[in-house]
């Protein structure tokens, strides 16, 4: 027999099973995410900085470890996250002084992060890359 | 890429939706189980498929997707057009909300293609293939499209939507100079549809406690009145964790009102309030 209407909780119907991925959206949740990561980062940074303090030992091995394959992918993506996260969070120091609400100025400042945050990592490498070279 | 206003139709996206199970989260009578096919009408030329979201609350059944061919020649150019076809030429029981088909009363705000809107205003031709129409996202369903409003009705009187003064009554109207009415343009054409709180993402998650797009920007809409003497109480009981700075700027709101609003901008601006009092 069924079920009167009130026997059962009334489903949910679906959220983000369904709704579509809109730069508004994916943005805000890659800035959280890069968020999460660099905080991730900065232990790493930590643990370098003490294998600096502990001695040449450790130092060598962790410098081995970010000088391997992994360790330079992984530098990669922080530098990647922190430029990510720096632009998006200008974007929202501007929202919070209440400018750039238009749509247009909502996707104009969303790509430019994107575009920003992509060409700073590359320059960073390039840079890096090149300095390294004269130090050797 | 850059949009512009927010009746444009998405029509590059690198994903239809988010890469999550599509059981994430949803409790064991909310999961949506394979439906109806109806066959197509015979000796249509031009034919299109509707992916549509049924539930039947006198059945014992989970929620499903029937599929629907609706025959274009014989329909109306909007997808409440294409509903009421299926309505009357398919299935009667498809169950939805309609009243204006002109956009101005909100009733058939649902989930088309992903994004949410009104069906009376949304082309058939600018729809993806299939078609997928669900209810409006997060809404605890009464019956196929139609959501049950209550709660956020219930958060809307939370704002008080309504004319408060302490001084009595005058003889006359209480008179606003043009510039303090233009002061409510964007703000009082709000149809409550509610396509910008179901498709915020802090409201899918926090919706009990932090009051959504929509009513904030109702609050707004009488923080901003220049006849309204409770502007400091109205920001007291704003000023909370949940009610308010739950949003945190996604501006999906912004980017799914389908009158073209800024619940975002009206958002930011209440935050705003908030630290000027502060001095």
């Amino acid at each position: 027999m069924p079920s009167t209407p009130t026997d059962r909780p009334r489903p949910l119907s679906p959220n983000i099973q369904i709704y579509r991925p809109q730069l508004t959206s994916v943005l805000s949740i890659a800035n959280r995410m890069t968020g999460v990561a660099l905080a991730a980062y900065a232990v790493a940074l930590v643990a370098w900085l003490v294998s600096a303090a502990a001695g040449p030992a450790a130092y060598t091995t962790v410098q081995s470890l970010i000088g391997s394959w992994l360790g330079r992918l992984l530098l990669l993506g922080c530098t990647f996250c922190f430029f990510l996260h720096l632009c998006g969070g200008i974007r929202h120091l501007a929202w919070d002084a209440g400018y750039g609400f238009s749509l247009r100025a909502i996707y104009a400042s969303g790509w430019t992060a994107v575009a920003m945050s992509m060409t700073l990592t590359a320059l960073t490498w390039v840079v890096g890359i090149v300095l390294a070279g004269h130090g050797q | 890429m850059i949009i512009q206003r927010s009746d444009e139709v998405p029509d590059i996206t690198l994903l239809k939706r988010f890469p999550v199970p599509r059981n994430f989260g949803v409790s064991a009578g909310s999961r949506i189980g394979k439906g109806r096919t109806w066959p197509a009408p015979g000796g249509a030329a031009r034919i299109r498929r509707f992916d549509v979201y049924r539930y039947d609350p006198d059945s014992d059944g989970n929620p499903r997707i029937d599929t629907f061919h609706v025959d274009l020649d014989d329909c109306g150019p909007m997808v409440l057009d294409a509903l009421i076809w299926i309505k009357n030429r398919i299935d009667p029981s498809l169950t939805f909300r309609r009243s204006c088909r002109e956009g101005v009363c909100g009733s058939c705000a649902m989930n088309i293609d992903g994004t949410n809107w009104l069906a009376c205003t949304r082309f058939i031709s600018d729809l993806a293939t299939p078609a997928t129409i669900y209810p409006l996202a997060n809404m605890s369903i009464i019956k196929d499209l139609v959501a049950d409003l209550t709660h956020l009705f219930a958060q809307h009187r939370l704002v008080e939507p309504w004319l408060r003064s302490r001084t009595s009554a005058p003889e006359r109207e209480r008179l606003q100079s043009p510039d303090e009415r233009h002061r409510l343009d964007g703000l009082y054409e709000c149809i409550m549809c509610f396509c910008c709180t179901s498709g915020c993402p802090s409201h899918w998650w926090n919706g009990d406690r932090f009051l959504g797009p929509a009513v904030l920007l109702q609050a707004n809409r009488w923080l901003t009145d220049s006849r309204d003497e409770a502007t400091g109480e109205r920001l007291d009981d704003l000023e909370d964790p949940f009610r308010l700075y739950r949003c945190h700027t996604i501006l999906n709101c912004t980017r799914t009102c389908p009158k073209g609003l800024n619940p975002g901008k009206a958002i930011a601006d209440i935050k705003k309030m908030l630290i000027e009092r502060r001095g």
